[in-house]
């Protein structure tokens, strides 16, 4: 089969810098789809993904193209999810291609997501071809942008092509840069079928679909499949290409990007990035590249109605469907009932789950800290994972507490730069480098704990910058750290949900401001009750409960006592749809106001 | 301490009757009881009501030993309406209560009406001034001036009732603590022999809670416990002993009639919306004048919340209802009264009550409620009840 005349490429850009629009200039210019056809098809967006500032992933879509030569080729473009929590779903998807557009806003100039995703790119050995967008706009700085390619992403700027998808600059250009730059598809003679999975979707008629880019060999409707990872066999039940609606083909042959559904109930069954062979003809060796993905994230969720938590279950599941790094688990707590601990692979991730269960599924729910996953060596035994704080081992156990670490890529106006790094600091990170991006820009290249921007970093920096300035990440390596349980207790008992693992320089400060909310908002009590801060038997803050001033019934004459004595039974009733902490009753609400205020 | 009428020492077991009097001239603002303006022949009805309804009491040989007659306002019959209403607590052999209270706003207090009632044999007359500010007096929605307070006073004073009470309401929206303090002063100066002073409760349905509701006027539960407390030291000091969270008597002036319904004995209540506890059973009549009449006319009384009256209940509410009192409730005896009652968990309760300030647990089994305690009774109640894990059952 002519691989010749076949590209596989993709777009890579920080959100908003126009890959929906360039997109859809491609499919038009190339008559894949009309014009009508597009605005439905985009309609269908989630708005979501829109507002977190992830493009929504689409399907891959087949193009013909006639180039300048003269001859037709096949350009299959491919789509990632464009954001460094999903990196790994990102790689993969880069991998099902041989070169990337990397889209810049003449406007705006590099960012944050543009800088992750270009180092992506590099890593998978993709061929670049840099777009400087928008060059429509008055603002447009086109010297910048190519200044920057080569500063910050040693790009050479000569390559750049100028473009605008609003106003159609630059498309055939683009097109025959595709073609002409980005080679043919690689490891084509490879002596046996590798076809790599970087997509799966749930469809509810056809069971799972993956979408697929054959590296080698041949896939058809009816071969006993092999998938790598785990040598579970299968039989391909249906083979397709894009155009861009699914359409069903006889086979998938070397360099084709197309869907293979397989005799497989749930997408947990096929892990993106996985290699499909032949059961009887298999290949020695899998495409590079796969890896296990496991969350990094977790926390509690639970439904504020206990008579929701059938609905979540059942929410958590569809969701699942599609997005197999989500895992979770049924749990409960004392605080606030019947939930489940998930596991997420970032915390956009995590946020965006809770918004779609919101959202899509309309149940309210409550999220606890978020915790990341912490390697606890102990004395004299093997060393645990540990995502819950509630599961920390015995303090006299541990030997060292190691915690997840993240290398950040901060870009900011350099006004900024001293609140930044004051910022960064107190997160407990190092700032290894400062880039200068522009007169008025610098990207800062910082060290920090993951467990320290899950839950309000961003927001600084946002507000510190007033709105201008973006940050990307990525994993890094697990440290050793100084790192403590604290437990949070009230009226000495322990508060399942606000228990969590800090630094110990931070525990006092922390233990002290949820001390003081949650005297605030549990109501008055007629008992003394202490809340208290405690890393082991060690109180390190503490605060007391408004002590209820009055609460007594003016007037209580026998005609009154049935009233005041149904009265009394109401109460009690109440009290007992109340939190119990020991001795305490605590309305439901007052947990969850005290999360709320503090995410 | 107050020297306590002892029920026990008689042979003859306390029974209280109570009659509600459901009319009034208009409604006050913070009102939650059961009244409406009479119309018509609504009177005349009322009173062969409430003769058709003492016919269906089963008495047996039991005389009532203290009366009280609420509303409403009672003084609102006219003086041959109150006879016929003391023939209805007459009817039977017996003879007088020992106590009989009838509640009269200042603007019914008449020459004519104070005759009839003496000689009916009423002793204790309750008088509803609520203030002595014209403010505060219309601010509540009352139709009556001071001056009107005055003159009923002296009517009352000068007719020898041998009990004479008034009633005042504080924490009302507007009211500091110096006018509360100078309504106290002035009551103080009047000498009633009883005082019931009342915090300004908002009960739902009423115009003031629907004021609340709009936020035009505002809880203030600090301000309530402040006014509390000072009423208590006042009073305290003016020669009024309390007995009870908002009653305040000379010595010898206690009001027996709710001693004995906070002490779990029996009442017998006669009229709309008025409760009973009789015969083993506790239940209200309804808070209506027809459907009322409709139950009676089918023989039938005191059936809405109806409950009957287990040790538990009787036990759990002894100690509610009676921690509510300055003496408190004397456990041994409550103990020996209704020994099948889980007693273990209540008196673990008390102990804790009693570690946390709330409450003297005296050697002689005394319980009293302390001072912050009395402050917070209806949640000690619930904790209580919560001891006692008695919740009346609904008699289907
Ligand atoms: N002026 C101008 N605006 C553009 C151009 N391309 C996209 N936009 C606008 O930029 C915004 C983001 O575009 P979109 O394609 O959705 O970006 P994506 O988030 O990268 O997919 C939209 O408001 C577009 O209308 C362009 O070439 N010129
Ligand atoms: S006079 Fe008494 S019963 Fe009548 S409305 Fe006023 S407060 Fe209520």
């Amino acid at each position: 089969m002519d691989t010749t005349l076949t590209r596989n490429f993709c777009i890579i850009a920080h959100v908003d810098h126009g890959k929906t629009t360039l997109s859809d200039r491609l499919l038009e210019y190339t008559h894949t789809v009309s014009q009508r056809e597009m605005t439905a098809q985009h309609l269908d967006a989630m708005d979501l993904e829109r507002e977190r500032g992830i493009t929504i992933k689409m399907h891959p879509v087949a193009m013909v193209y006639r180039a300048a030569d003269g001859k037709r080729y096949k350009l299959n473009l491919t789509d990632t999810p464009g954001h460094v929590d999903f990196s790994y779903e990102v790689s993969r998807s880069l991998a099902a291609c041989e070169g990337a557009l990397l889209l810049i806003d003449a406007a705006q100039g590099v960012e944050a997501q543009t800088v992750a995703n270009a180092h992506l790119a590099f890593a998978q050995g993709l061929k670049i071809i840099p777009v400087i967008n928008k060059i429509d706009l008055p603002s447009a700085n086109l010297e910048l942008c190519m200044r920057q390619l080569e500063d910050i992403l040693t790009i050479p700027a000569e390559e750049a092509i100028l473009a605008s998808g609003k106003s159609g600059i630059g498309i055939a250009e683009i097109l025959e840069a595709v073609v002409k730059r980005i080679p043919p598809p690689r490891w084509t003679d490879y002596p046996a079928t590798r076809v790599l999975v970087f997509d799966s979707k749930y469809d509810s008629y056809r069971g799972v679909i993956s979408y697929a880019r054959v590296f080698s060999g041949t896939i058809k409707a009816g071969d006993m499949i092999m998938l790598m990872s785990s040598g579970q066999k299968s039989e391909v039940k249906e083979v397709g290409a894009f155009h861009p609606a699914m359409a069903k083909g006889k086979e998938l042959g070397p360099g084709d990007v197309g869907y293979i559904v397989i005799n497989i109930k749930s997408t947990e069954d096929i892990k993106i990035g996985d290699t499909i062979t032949h059961a009887n003809r298999p290949a020695k060796e899998m495409l590079p590249g796969y890896k296990d993905v496991h969350p990094m994230v977790f926390c509690g969720l639970y439904p504020l109605e206990a008579s929701d938590y059938e609905k979540l279950k059942v929410a958590l599941g569809k969701l699942r469907l599609n997005d197999s790094a989500l895992v979770y688990q049924a749990e409960t707590s004392v605080a606030l009932g019947f939930g489940f601990r998930c596991g997420f692979l970032g915390l956009l991730h995590m946020e965006i789950v809770q918004e779609r269960i919101r959202r899509e599924y309309g149940i309210e729910i409550i999220s606890t800290y978020p915790s990341v996953v912490y390697r606890v060596k102990q004395h004299g035994a093997a060393s645990v994972e540990v995502d819950n704080p509630v599961n920390m081992p015995d303090p006299a156990t541990i030997e060292e507490i190691q915690e997840p670490t993240i290398r950040a890529s901060i870009h900011i106006p350099n006004t900024y730069l001293g609140d930044m790094l004051n910022l960064v600091m107190e997160k407990r990170g190092v700032c290894e480098h400062t880039d200068t991006l522009d007169a008025t820009r610098v990207m800062l290249t910082c060290l920090l704990p993951l467990n320290e921007i899950l839950v309000d970093f961003n927001d600084r920096l946002k507000s510190i910058t007033r709105g201008y300035g973006s940050m990307d990440y990525e994993l890094g390596d697990y440290r050793a750290s100084d790192l403590v349980k604290m437990d949070i207790l009230v009226n000495g008992d322990p508060v399942d949900a606000f228990a969590s693992i800090v630094h110990r320089s931070k525990a006092e400060t922390q233990g002290r401001a949820l001390c003081e909310k949650l005297a605030e908002i549990i109501p008055p009590q007629m008992f003394k009750i202490a809340v208290q801060a405690a890393i082991g038997a060690k109180v390190i803050a503490r605060d007391n409960v408004r002590e209820m001033r009055k609460d007594v019934t003016a007037k209580c004459y026998g005609g009154d006592i049935t009233r005041k004595r149904k009265l009394l039974d109401k109460q009690k009733e109440g009290k007992k749809k109340m939190k119990q902490i020991g001795r305490v009753s605590i309305p439901p609400d007052a947990f969850i106001q005290v999360l709320k205020t503090n995410h | 301490m107050v020297e306590l009428p002892s029920g026990q020492a008689k042979a003859e077991p306390p029974l209280g009757v109570y009659f509600h009097v459901p009319f009034c001239a208009s409604t006050c603002d913070f009102c939650a009881f059961y009244q409406t303006v009479p119309k018509g022949n609504a009177v005349a009805r009322y009173l062969e009501g409430m003769e058709a309804e003492a016919s269906l009491v089963e008495w047996g040989a039991r005389r009532a030993t203290t009366a009280f007659w609420g509303g409403g306002t009672p003084g609102l019959l006219q003086p041959a309406q109150l006879l016929r209403l003391g023939a209805v607590m007459l009817a039977r052999d017996g003879g007088r209560p020992d106590e009989w209270t009838v509640e009269l706003a200042p603007a019914t207090v008449s020459p004519n009406r104070i005759a009839v009632l003496r000689e009916l044999g009423v002793t204790r007359v309750s008088m509803g001034v609520q203030s002595f500010q014209p403010a505060l007096l219309e601010a509540l929605g009352r139709r009556h001036t001071p001056a009107q307070i005055y003159r009923a006073y002296d009517l009352l004073r000068a007719a020898d009732f041998p009990s004479v009470n008034l009633d005042l309401i504080f924490a009302l929206p507007g009211q500091d603590e110096e006018a509360w303090r100078a309504d106290l002063a002035e009551a103080v100066r009047l000498r009633p022999d009883h005082l019931s002073t009342y915090c300004l409760t908002f009960e739902e349905d009423t115009a003031l809670w629907i004021k609340l509701s709009q936020g035009r006027v505002r809880l203030d539960v600090e301000k309530e416990a402040v006014f509390y407390e000072r009423t208590w030291d006042y009073l305290e000091a003016a020669g009024y002993a309390q007995y009870e969270i908002s009653n305040f008597a000379r010595s010898g002036h206690i009001c027996r009639h709710n001693l004995n319904t906070w002490r779990m004995e029996e009442w017998i209540g006669l009229g709309p919306s008025a409760a009973s506890q009789f015969g083993g059973w506790r239940g209200a009549n309804p808070p209506d004048l027809s459907l009322w009449h409709e139950q009676i006319a089918s023989g039938r009384r005191a059936q809405n919340d109806r409950v009957r009256l287990t040790p538990e209940l009787l036990a759990a509410d002894s100690i509610i209802f009676g921690l509510r009192m300055n003496a408190g409730v004397n456990v041994p005896a409550l103990q020996a009264c209704y020994p099948a009652a889980p007693w273990t968990e209540a008196v673990s309760c008390l102990r804790r009550l009693e570690d946390e300030g709330l409450l003297l647990l005296e050697s002689g089994g005394q319980a009293r409620l302390t001072k912050r305690g009395r402050l917070v009774a209806d949640a000690v109640g619930v904790e209580m009840l919560e001891a006692f894990a008695a919740t009346a059952r609904d008699i289907p």
